[in-house]
């Protein structure tokens, strides 16, 4: 009777530790933000629920500027890379024997932070950077300034290109480990029954590495969706990312821009989840066509 | 039995524990009410041997370089004083305190403040400052000419003992004199100099600080000079935005000969720095007029830069230092702060090799030998002579204009 | 994709496309492209002086490096706040995570599927919604500005790796070793330590290096909560992205990548089974 009732108890009792932490923590503070964008902030005296935060923030042009910024930011990023990552991986597979230093090389931007890629690349791609100082020498620039703004530009290329150089690698390394498991199994098989590379890739990798393909993009969307260093750093004066925006309003002096920080970070976070639940099921009915 | 799950409560329990200890056993220590009972003497050897978290803004690696060689070694010899510089942005501290000030924590982090302006004005409004304590300070009882409009007042908010002045900066514009023969020294003919030369000429974006006093020069000279914005407690921003339609119209006007046609703006002045330093401009600006020559001596501009002052003149402010309410440390950010004003100090950050910052004492107070000592301090190729500079020193406004120029500049140039 | 062009048009862009001088040629300039930045990095940091519009720097010099060792800019003390930090986040987590792996990999019990959209949550909401939500508590309960602080907010962004790497771990391994072992009486520690424990390496090495490198290279959350007083690698890197003296942040840079590598290299090498599984990367 004991033993059956430990028994009962024992995955919570493994659970504590980490649900202690999540829940205090991560839940807590999410708690915290919903409270506060909903106007309730007892230490500055605002005691009411109420969506006047909301109505406030949604109905001003910038947010919808905003919103359409970094949705357009994680867009592209996360479809090229995905892209990409998807013909790399692909050729990898099919390499006679293993690369090593290919190996090495796409492990190695797995290991270097966001925050170093960004100086890289703005070292490298800056109007006054590497590239800019090429083009100015090979005489096809006049002066540096001639190099298309990457950075600080509504087009954010710049940032696009820097989520990129580091997302290509990760979803590469995430979708190869499959592809290559499927390929070793089934590819051969194919390939006796005399389909061409292109019809096995279509026919039977693509679908079959789709859920690895499915998972690794949406860690990179919302990763690039909810970022902050990159787009504050290298990012527009107008319009700013969510993120940013709410950072913005959170460090405002007047105490009742707080609000509104949590309603566009809460907005923000309603948009990861919507967006990464809506991006499965849309990609799980894509799988079933194949 | 040893089981995975009775480990993993009993990390539970430790977990708890450790997060009580830690969290709450630093609360309870607050020993320095009555710090201004006592002799300076005794606030020197209570603050021997702590550490002043001196809080500021780190966006020059000059003046972080100052600090942290300069200051720090002689904090240390002479109080026995650690100094921890942290890097942080104005808007980021007074935020920090805000939110320290609404759970009423008493055992803070910061120690010291450089600060100013509308700041200074946001933490005396919210009662994050401490004080009054610049009395205690011997420094500036001895050196600082304490009636100056300059220092009674900080962006016209009456200083009233809660920051001690540290610096002064004036405005002035850099430029290459290789690339530009004769620059502009008037809104005016800045309208016409960018109309000519589209995308060489930009300002940091508001609220950088430079930025900003960049803008209130165009208010001067377009919205009837300081003596049109007169102090005042709280500002009626409609009518400040009609009072200010020239000023929009103008950057309007010039937004699409800017650097990006005005669409983006480098966000603080290290950007613009940068920029200029790249070439992809041909004009910088500094609150420090010796600054420029400084770089050119590091190698970070050419030789052929130059500062220059508009025809009417430029802002000129104080910086200041103050003590947070809940500052833990409040004795050694007292002795950092006397030695920040002492004559050694002040003539060490006047040396534009140092940092180029001007004296925030009275030369009159000064003893002879410190007099000569800033003789001879060598300002620099670059820089403008003192009494050019005088002669073009225009106060700056009221501080409750500050953030409703900023947020109207957005609203009405930015997007 | 084609839909635009004519059919035979079609056939030939796809001979292209397939032909494997295209391919290579494609594959090296993306791997140049991966590489490139680096060397742009390599070049900066080992120069004295490089001028605006010159292709390479005009003087070679260790200028970065005499800063990095300077103990005024205490640079050596960040980079031990920043390993220290994110170690003992490592740690904390592995310990944590091993038996929640377990309670999600082997055992079914109500709400399972609730644990396990929570454990999967942070990863998907951004830190910035969870850090600016919790700073005030913070603050009150005196966690903000200490290092305590700091590294339970990260252990809430690297919790659910290590809980998802450990879930899939003991799913693979099934019930049938613990049973065996428990069939011969070997105690409950003696069953951890010779029968799971082997088994848990690779988990341990892959969750190890990726809750490592998410805290190491984690800003936002550190700049709040550290509140300027644990300062590590990010935030000193941090203004150098956009302004500032690129020599230095270059070297900074690449000291930061070096620390990130030898922590990759020392973990497969010391826990041996080199083997990557980044299937456990899956949400």
């Amino acid at each position: 009777m004991q033993n059956n009732l430990t028994a009962y108890y024992k995955p919570y009792m493994l659970l504590a530790p980490a649900l202690l932490v999540l829940v205090v923590f991560f839940l807590g503070g999410l708690a915290f933000a919903l409270l506060q964008s909903f106007g309730y902030f007892p230490v500055i005296g605002l005691n009411k629920l109420s969506l006047e935060y909301y109505s406030k923030v949604l109905g001003q042009r910038e947010f919808y500027a905003s919103l359409g910024f970094t949705f357009y930011i994680s867009f592209v990023s996360t479809a090229l890379s995905t892209i990409v990552a998807i013909y790399l991986a692909n050729y990898m597979v099919n390499l006679k024997r293993k690369n090593k230093f290919i190996d090495f090389l796409y492990k190695l931007p797995i290991a270097v932070p966001h925050i170093v890629a960004a100086l890289m690349v703005v070292f490298l791609l800056s109007q006054g950077g590497f590239v800019a100082r090429i083009f100015f020498k090979l005489g096809l620039l006049n002066e540096t300034a001639q190099f298309p703004p990457l950075f600080y530009s509504r087009s954010a290329i710049g940032i696009i290109l820097i989520y990129m150089w580091k997302e290509i690698p990760f979803i590469t390394l995430m979708v190869y480990t499959v592809m290559n498991n499927i390929h070793k199994r089934l590819g051969e098989a194919a390939s006796t029954l005399k389909a061409s590379p292109r019809d096995v890739f279509y026919q039977v990798t693509l679908p079959l590495s789709m859920p690895s393909i499915i998972s690794a993009s949406a860690i990179v969307f919302a990763f690039s969706f909810g970022a902050f260093e990159i787009p504050y750093l290298l990012g527009a004066s107008y319009p700013k990312t969510l993120s940013v925006w709410a950072y913005f309003n959170y460090i405002s002096p007047d105490l009742l821009n707080r609000p509104v920080a949590m309603v566009i970070s809460i907005v923000l976070t309603s948009f990861c989840v919507l967006l990464v639940g809506v991006y499965y099921v849309f990609m799980k009915n894509l799988r079933q066509w194949g | 039995m040893f089981r995975l799950g009775q480990i993993s409560i009993i990390l539970l329990i430790f977990a708890v524990m450790m997060v009580g200890t830690f969290g709450c056993g630093k609360q309870n220590k607050s020993s320095d009410d009555n710090i201004m009972d006592k002799s300076w003497e005794e606030i020197l050897a209570e603050a021997k041997g702590t550490t002043v978290n001196f809080y500021m803004w780190g966006g020059d690696e000059r003046i972080n370089n100052w600090i942290d060689s300069y200051v720090a070694q002689n904090m240390q010899e002479q109080y026995g004083i650690k100094v921890n510089r942290v890097p942080m942005d104005a808007a980021e501290f007074i935020n920090k305190l805000l939110g320290e000030k609404l759970v009423n924590r008493t055992n803070g982090s910061i120690d010291l403040l450089w600060i100013n302006g509308e700041n200074f004005r946001t933490a005396r409004k919210a009662d994050m400052l401490w004080g009054p304590f610049a009395e205690k300070i011997p420094n500036y009882n001895k050196y600082v000419d304490k009636d100056a409009p300059d220092i009674a007042y900080d962006f016209g908010f009456p200083v009233d003992g809660y920051e001690v002045p540290y610096g002064k900066a004036q405005f002035v514009f850099a430029y290459d004199t290789a690339k530009v023969s004769s620059p502009p020294i008037s809104s005016a003919q800045l309208m016409e100099w960018v109309k000519e030369n589209p995308g060489r000429f930009t300002y940091p974006e508001l609220p950088d600080f430079t930025g900003s006093v960049f803008i209130r020069h165009l208010m001067y000279e377009l919205c009837g000079g300081y003596e049109a914005f007169p102090y005042i407690e709280e500002v009626d921003v409609e009518q400040l935005d009609s009072q200010l339609k020239p000023l929009w119209d103008y950057l309007n006007e010039m937004k699409q000969y800017l650097w990006r046609q005005g669409k983006t703006y480098p966000a603080q002045i290290a950007q613009l720095d940068q920029l200029f330093a790249d070439g992809e401009i041909d004009f910088t600006m500094t609150y420090q007029p010796s600054r420029i020559s400084g770089m050119i001596d590091l190698g970070l501009l050419p030789s052929t830069v130059r500062t220059f002052v508009w025809d009417k003149g430029t802002i000129a402010n104080t910086h200041f230092l103050a003590v947070p309410f809940n500052a833990p440390n409040k004795g050694g950010a007292m002795a950092l702060a006397n030695f920040l004003m002492s004559p050694e100090a002040q003539i060490s950050k006047y040396d534009p090799l140092q940092w180029g910052d001007m004296l925030a004492l009275d030369i009159n107070k000064l003893e002879t030998k410190y007099v000569e000592q800033i003789n001879r301090v060598d300002l620099g190729i670059a820089t403008l002579p003192a009494d050019v500079l005088a002669d073009h020193r225009l106060p700056e406004i009221s501080s409750a204009y500050i953030e409703a120029i900023e947020d109207l500049w957005r609203k009405n140039v930015m997007k | 994709m084609y839909n635009n062009k004519s059919k035979s048009n079609e056939r030939s862009n796809r001979v292209i496309l397939n032909s494997l001088p295209f391919k290579k040629i494609i594959v090296l300039l993306f791997f140049s492209m991966l590489m490139f930045p680096f060397i742009v990095l390599i070049l900066w940091a080992f120069s004295k002086h490089w001028p605006a519009g010159a292709i390479l720097p005009v003087e070679w010099g260790l200028r970065g490096w005499h800063y990095m060792l300077n103990p005024q800019n205490k640079m050596l003390g960040v980079i031990g706040v920043s390993f220290g930090l994110s170690l003992s986040v490592t740690l904390l987590a592995i310990i944590i995570s091993i038996p929640a792996g377990k309670a999600l990999g082997l055992h079914d019990f109500p709400l399972k599927n609730l644990v396990e959209i929570l454990v999967l949550a942070p990863i998907i909401i951004p830190p910035i919604t969870v850090g600016m939500g919790i700073h005030i508590a913070f603050i009150k309960y005196g966690l903000a500005d200490t290092f305590l602080g700091v590294m339970l907010i990260h252990l809430v962004v690297v919790l659910p790796y290590g809980i998802r790497i450990f879930a899939s771990v003991y799913k693979a391994m099934g019930r049938k070793w613990d049973e065996q072992s428990r069939a011969l009486k070997a105690k409950g520690w003696q069953r951890f330590l010779y029968v799971s424990l082997p088994m848990l390496r690779p988990g341990l090495i892959a969750s190890g290096i990726l809750m490592f490198n998410v805290s190491f290279s984690q800003y936002f959350l550190t700049f709040l909560i550290g509140g300027g007083k644990i300062v590590t690698l990010p935030l000193v890197l941090f203004p150098y992205v956009n302004s500032g003296d690129r020599v230095v942040g270059s070297v900074i840079s690449l000291v930061f990548i070096m620390v990130a590598l030898v922590f990759m290299i020392v973990v497969e090498k010391a826990i041996t089974d080199g083997r990557q599984q980044p299937q456990y990367y899956y949400l």
